[in-house]
Formats: structure tokens, C-alpha cells, sequence
């Protein structure tokens, strides 16, 4: 059975640098078979440790993308009804000689009731991302991305599949996992999620990383950067976080600057480096204005 | 174990964290699974099964420290150094007065005065207000918190003898030193918000449900069911058009309203794009459009932006009269549909040119029209006040004294304007349900008649309609 440290180390070796918390959720998540809710601000890898996972534990990844609007026809299963339409037309003739025998209609429709689980049978049924997962032969790694962006109504919809790891379907009954899934929710946090989702899940905050750890993340993702240009860099940013910005650059922004600075082979930042590729960093004109002037102000 | 953890879960909950019994099983759970290894890896552990709200981590930690701390307790819930601090600061008298400063903040007797009240002269002030029955001279109002009859509290007969500042609305008196909202403000307002924006995202579903139900549009059903040989197995029902409710807000930034004019503008920022299509407009003197500043700018910032005079002079008298006729020569020719029209103001024009025929072609443009003012009906038409003239154009005229009134008035707003988008039918929602006749060539447009007769009209408390 795997232990923390491993989950630590696997994720190393995937490239995700986890952080003891992130460890300990995940080595939890597989023991306990629940699924983790993770909550942050964009950017500081919430989706990035589900690619991760699923890359380094070999599970494949299924991904469902919230939006609004969404529901269990995109969510969980939909049935196929050109295909069930198609089917009947095709097989008009054999229904034809089925039901000739019949004496009367009375009869006609009971025997072709009794074939009724032939159209609402596994073979109709369009398995969407929930589903699919559930019924996937290898264990998967379910990612419910962005759940935020979903209403009520979803949140709920999902209750009884996170608990439980089944799907009811009125026509077939009720589904089980074949394998349960681990799963990852993330959210922005622009909604509050219900309380009786959370229950079920366990909570990870994802924020901005320490220092060291941020340091490690871009050395292990451009290694071609030197450590002291990483160290430099990450102590700046962490100060142009602490700006008022209306976008304050998060983790991803971090290792694209780190790409732009080692596509431009620059060893040191100052004041002109920084204004040259401000726009990694800084989203909004405001911001870039401010981001300049720290800049000027710490390597001036 | 189990028995540890029920206690931590105990003081959890007594520092206001809500845990399940189901959590408390899976933290005993995680702990056995997990290993107790060591006091951080334990603390994940719980943090992980127990807390599952981000604004809980602090307490979490607090609690975790306090539970699992090396030392030996203490008297729960006492901090020697801190009791001793405490006792130093009541000894030097620094500490009582932050007290009744603090008092006189959260929970004691408000003053509402424009000038700088300090803690010492509250007794005094108090008494003042209990013997002077008539309230001749003293330009104050006493309001007493949690007192929910104070709609009917005595105001001081005669207190507006002269063009008086607005004392009405709800400030404190520290209020103007520090106009930037504190991140603890912040987040109560975003709370409130939250809040709200759920119950209306509720009502509007429910609208739009009401709305679809059981209209089938016969043609594009067929054409949709083309492939299927016409066999109806894609419905198609008949929608209204989607109508994103517009809403035009003016912002009066003036002194005497400014503190209103703080929610107000938070509110703006976080309904924007959310619900609606809000267009805002801050004046004094001149009118400013500044929606894409709301949408693109920190609220704080923006804020400040305003306090400092830089979108509006903040120097000059508001014009009311001014501000209606340039937002009619720039703007009113490019307002969309019929937008809902909120004008958020004392209605105190300084003596300048009324020019009410110009609210009057605002209004004749708009779906409907709302005055949110924090004085009372009956100084509308004293001094410079046109407040009695410029309400009886609007639909509705609300009183607002505090947050709370302004947020149930917002509230019923949005209601209202999900549901009719005008006037017509605003009007029909008040008249009594009229009996279907067995014209069925109406049909349509009746059923959706007969619904907004159903609709229960709004909750606000202090309605004042304006007779037009």
C-alpha cells in the first residue's frame, strides 16, 4: 500500500511538486476512497495535480468540464434516440413477423412490452463522463473541473454518485462502479458550494506556495533556468503579490515567465528585463504600470 | 482516540466551525489510516477531514494550537498575557476608552451627527436627547440598535429649521476618515451579497421555468424531429425572448450621501455581468459613466478614485437638474430596450434649475424608475430639497436609511424587474385577478397576464408611491 512520502516522490517524478497537505490529501483519498475538494485561486495547479495523478498512478483521465446549465444528460448518461430510432426501423420486418402471431392488438402490445428492455438497454445508452468513469475497467481519475460554474442543481445530481459511486437510471436501475474512481472537484470559489457536497468530500486549500517550494516547482520545470535567476525571480513575484493587482500572478504565471526568461537566456533581472516581459506576469494595464515600478524600485 | 478527537471536534464547534458526525468518523478514520507521525502530519490529517471551508482555517489552527498545545492548559479560553495586558490598559484607562469607543461602534446608542462625536461626550449627548423632548437646537438623532420600531422612533420636530446636513443616514460618526472599506467590511458585504444573489438566481429560475412550462413550438419541434421521421422525440418549447434585465443606476457621490453611495457602488461591482446588464453613473455636479471602471477596478480603488475628486468634482453643489439634462443629450439616445432606472440621491439641488422635464423624457424612455433617498417624507420639500417634485415622476419613491433597507429595496427590485420589464405590467400586478374570458384567440398573451396579476407584489416596507 502506497504512504505518504511515495505520493510525494510519485508526484515528484510526474513533475508536480506537492506540498505535505496536497500529500497527505491525496494518500487519503486513495485509502479512503473519497473524493477531494480543492478550492484556491486560479493558476496554483488545481487542475495541474489531477494531470499529474493521473499520469503518474496510471489511471486515465476523465475530465468533466462544469459550465452552467449543465446536467445529468451531459453529466452522467444520455440515451440515444436516433439509434434506438434507426434500430426499429431496421428491424421492422422482424418486428412485423413477431407480432403477426399475435391474435389480437391486446396481445400485439403486451409481447412487444416484453421486449421493452431491449430498447433501453446498455447498448443505447451514451455513457458521458461520469458514467464513464465509473464503468472504466482500469480504475480512473475523475476530475470534475471548475465546479463553481455549475448550479444547485448539478451540486446535488452529484451527491448521490460521490457518496455512493453509483448512477441511477430509471430504465435500468442502479449502476455501480466497477472500480471507484478517484476523484478531484475543483472550484474557484466564485460560488459558495453547498455544505452537503463538502461533507462528502475531503477539503484541500490549494494557495500560493512558500518560497522554497515555488523554487523547486520552476527548477523542476525549466531546468535549464539557474537556481539563483528561480530564487530571484519567485522573491519578486511574491513581492508583486503582496501589490493591490487585479490580477495577482499565480503559479502558472510564474513558470511562464520562467519560460520567457530562459527562452531569452537571461541571467539576471533588472529593471529593463522585467519591463521587456512584464506581460507573463501582469494581465491588466494597470497592473503592468505597477509591476514596472517595483521592478525599478527593487533592481534599480 | 475516538474519544480525543470528539473533544477537539467539541471545541471545534464551540469556535463556530460546523463539523458532521460523519466528519468526525472519517478524521478517526484518516488518523488510523495515516498514522498519528507526527503533530503536522496529524494536523493535516484533521485539517483534511474536519474543515471544509476555507474561511474556517484560522480557527481550525487556533483551536488545533489551543487543544494540542505542549504546555499545560490553562483556564480555557484565558490568555495570561493577554488578561494581563488587559489589566495594564484598564489601570492606564487606554483600553476603557477603546472600549466605549468600540461599544458606542457595535452595540450602544448610534449619534448621527456630521460633527466629530467622541466617546466622553456620549453620556452627555444621551441625556441631552432624553430631556429634550422637542429636540429644539440639537441636531441629533438617537437610534438605538436592534430596536425594530425605529420607523416610528420620535424624530426631533424641528430639526431641519435650516438646509440641514443629512444626519438621517446611518454613520458612523469615524466614518469619513477612513471611506476605503476594511477587508472584514469587504467580505460581510460580499456575505450579504452572496446571499441575496443566491435568492434571486432562485426566483428567476422559478420565473423562467413558470415561463417555458407546456408552450410547444409546434414548427421547430417538426423541424428538429426531421431525421426521426417526425416522430416528436426532441421537444421544442416555446421561449420567451431572453431578456437580460438592464438597469441604469445613478450614484449621487455627494458628502451628504456618500456613505450610501459605498454599498451601493459594491453592489454595482458585484452584480455586474452577474445578473444583469448594469450601466452606472456617478454625479455631483457633472455625470460620469463609470460601469467599465466598476467592471475592471478593485471597488476599493475605485473608491478612493472617487474620493479623491477624480471622476466627479467633489468640491461643487450636486445639480440634479444639470445632471438629468446632459444624461439626456449623451446618453439617453443610446440606453437599449426600456432599462429600470435607479437615481440614488438626497434630491438637494442647491437652488439650481430644476429641469424636471428632463427626468420626465428619462422617464418616458424608461421601463421604470426608482428614488432611493435617505431623508424622511416629510422635509422633501423644505429648503432646496426637490425631492417631492422629482418623485412624483418615478415609480416609486423608497426611503433607505441603512444597509439593510437599501438591500431589501435592491432585492425586491430585481425581483420585480425579472419578472415585468415594464411598467404595464408592473401596474396590472396590482390590480385584482380579472376573469379569464373563453377567448381562446388570447390565449397566450393571457397566460402570461394572468401570471404577473399572481405575482405577490414586494416586500419593501417603506413604499411610497408617488401619485403621477
Amino acid at each position: 500500500m502506497i504512504t505518504e512520502q511515495e505520493v510525494k516522490d510519485l508526484l515528484r517524478t510526474g513533475g508536480y511538486i506537492a506540498d505535505e497537505a496536497i500529500a497527505t490529501a491525496v494518500f487519503l483519498a486513495l485509502r479512503m476512497e473519497k473524493p477531494i475538494l480543492i478550492e484556491g485561486p486560479p493558476g496554483v495547479g488545481k487542475t495541474g495535480l489531477a494531470k499529474a495523478l493521473s499520469a503518474v498512478l496510471d489511471f486515465p483521465l476523465v475530465r468533466l468540464q462544469c459550465y452552467e446549465g449543465i446536467d445529468e444528460g451531459k453529466a452522467l448518461y444520455d440515451w440515444e434516440y436516433g439509434k434506438q430510432l434507426l434500430y426499429t426501423q431496421l428491424l421492422r420486418t422482424q418486428l412485423d413477423n413477431y407480432l403477426s402471431v399475435s391474435a389480437d392488438l391486446r396481445e400485439a402490445v403486451e409481447r412487444l412490452s416484453a421486449e421493452e428492455s431491449l430498447f433501453f438497454s446498455r447498448n443505447f445508452l451514451v455513457q458521458r463522463p461520469i458514467l464513464r468513469s465509473f464503468l472504466s475497467e482500469k480504475r480512473s481519475l475523475l476530475l470534475i473541473d471548475e465546479i463553481d460554474r455549475s448550479g444547485d442543481e448539478f451540486e446535488a445530481l452529484l451527491l448521490e454518485c460521490l457518496s455512493d459511486f453509483q448512477v441511477s437510471i430509471p430504465e435500468l436501475g442502479v449502476i455501480e462502479a466497477r472500480q471507484k474512481p478517484l476523484v478531484i472537484l475543483t472550484s474557484n470559489g466564485t460560488r459558495m458550494i453547498s455544505d452537503a457536497l463538502r461533507r462528502r468530500c475531503l477539503f484541500l486549500y490549494i494557495g500560493y506556495p512558500e518560497f522554497e517550494r515555488e523554487v523547486a516547482i520552476v527548477c523542476a520545470r525549466y531546468p535549464e533556468l539557474c537556481e539563483t535567476l528561480a530564487r530571484q525571480m519567485v522573491e519578486f513575484l511574491r513581492k508583486v503579490r503582496e501589490l493591490n493587482l487585479r490580477k495577482s500572478p499565480s503559479v502558472s504565471e510564474t513558470l511562464d515567465w520562467a519560460q520567457v526568461l530562459s527562452i531569452l537566456h537571461v541571467s539576471q533581472l533588472t529593471p529593463e528585463v522585467v519591463a521587456n516581459t512584464v506581460g507573463a506576469i501582469a494581465k491588466h494595464q494597470a497592473d503592468l504600470q505597477q509591476v514596472t515600478e517595483l521592478a525599478v524600485h527593487e533592481f534599480g | 482516540m475516538e474519544r480525543i478527537i470528539t473533544r477537539f471536534v467539541m471545541a471545534l464547534r464551540e469556535r463556530g466551525i460546523r463539523v458532521s458526525p460523519g466528519e468526525s468518523l472519517d478524521a478517526v478514520q484518516a488518523l488510523a489510516l495515516g498514522g498519528v507521525g507526527g503533530r503536522e502530519s496529524v494536523r493535516a490529517l484533521l485539517r483534511l477531514t474536519l474543515v471544509k471551508n476555507a474561511n474556517d482555517m484560522a480557527a481550525f489552527e487556533e483551536v488545533f494550537d489551543r487543544f494540542f498545545s505542549s504546555r499545560p492548559p490553562n483556564v480555557p479560553g484565558l490568555d495570561t498575557t493577554a488578561l494581563l495586558g488587559a489589566l495594564i490598559h484598564i489601570v492606564e484607562g487606554g483600553q476603557l476608552k477603546a472600549d466605549l469607543q468600540e461599544k458606542h461602534e457595535e452595540d450602544g446608542p448610534r449619534l448621527l451627527v456630521d460633527e466629530e462625536v467622541t466617546a466622553e461626550d456620549l453620556p452627555d449627548l444621551l441625556s441631552l436627547a432624553e430631556t429634550d423632548d422637542d429636540g429644539a437646537g440639537a441636531e441629533i438623532m438617537v437610534q438605538l440598535d436592534g430596536y425594530r420600531g425605529k420607523m416610528d422612533a420620535p424624530t426631533p420636530a424641528d430639526y431641519y429649521l435650516k438646509s440641514p446636513p443629512t444626519v438621517a443616514f446611518n454613520q458612523n460618526p469615524g466614518a469619513k476618515k477612513h471611506l476605503v472599506f476594511t477587508p472584514q467590511e469587504l467580505a460581510d458585504m460580499q456575505e450579504v451579497v452572496c446571499r441575496m444573489l443566491v435568492r434571486i438566481r432562485k426566483d428567476v429560475q422559478r420565473m423562467k421555468e413558470m415561463e417555458s412550462r407546456g408552450k410547444l413550438h409546434v414548427i421547430r419541434t417538426i423541424q428538429k424531429n426531421y431525421r426521426h421521421g417526425m416522430v416528436p422525440f426532441l421537444l421544442s418549447l416555446r421561449r420567451k425572448r431572453k431578456e437580460k434585465p438592464r438597469l441604469v443606476v445613478f450614484c449621487d457621490v455627494s458628502y451628504s450621501v456618500s456613505h450610501a453611495t459605498r454599498f451601493m457602488l459594491l453592489l454595482l461591482h458585484t452584480l455586474q455581468n452577474r445578473v444583469m446588464d448594469v450601466r452606472s453613473f456617478v454625479f455631483n455636479k457633472e455625470v460620469v459613466e463609470i460601469t467599465d471602471l466598476l467592471r475592471n477596478m478593485p471597488v476599493n480603488c475605485l473608491l478612493e478614485t472617487i474620493d479623491k475628486g477624480e471622476i466627479v468634482n467633489l468640491d461643487d453643489n450636486s445639480d440634479y437638474g444639470n445632471v438629468f439634462v446632459s444624461f439626456k443629450k449623451k446618453h439617453l439616445e443610446n440606453m437599449r430596450g426600456k432599462p429600470a432606472i435607479i437615481v440614488m440621491g438626497d434630491g438637494r439641488n442647491n437652488y439650481n434649475e430644476a429641469n424636471d422635464w428632463a427626468l420626465e423624457e428619462i422617464r418616458e424612455k424608461a421601463g421604470y424608475m426608482l428614488w432611493l433617498t435617505p431623508e424622511e417624507r416629510d422635509i422633501w420639500h423644505r429648503g432646496d430639497c426637490l425631492m417631492e417634485l422629482y418623485g412624483s415622476y418615478c415609480d416609486r419613491v423608497e426611503v433607505v436609511r441603512d444597509v439593510d433597507e437599501l438591500s431589501r429595496v435592491v432585492e425586491d427590485l430585481f425581483c420585480t424587474l425579472y419578472d415585468h420589464h415594464d411598467t404595464r405590467a408592473w401596474k396590472r400586478r396590482r390590480e385584482p385577478k380579472v376573469e379569464e374570458p373563453d377567448d381562446y384567440g388570447t390565449y397566450y398573451t393571457r397566460g402570461r397576464d394572468a401570471k404577473s396579476a399572481n405575482h405577490t407584489p414586494g416586500r419593501g416596507r417603506s413604499t411610497d408611491r408617488c401619485p403621477r
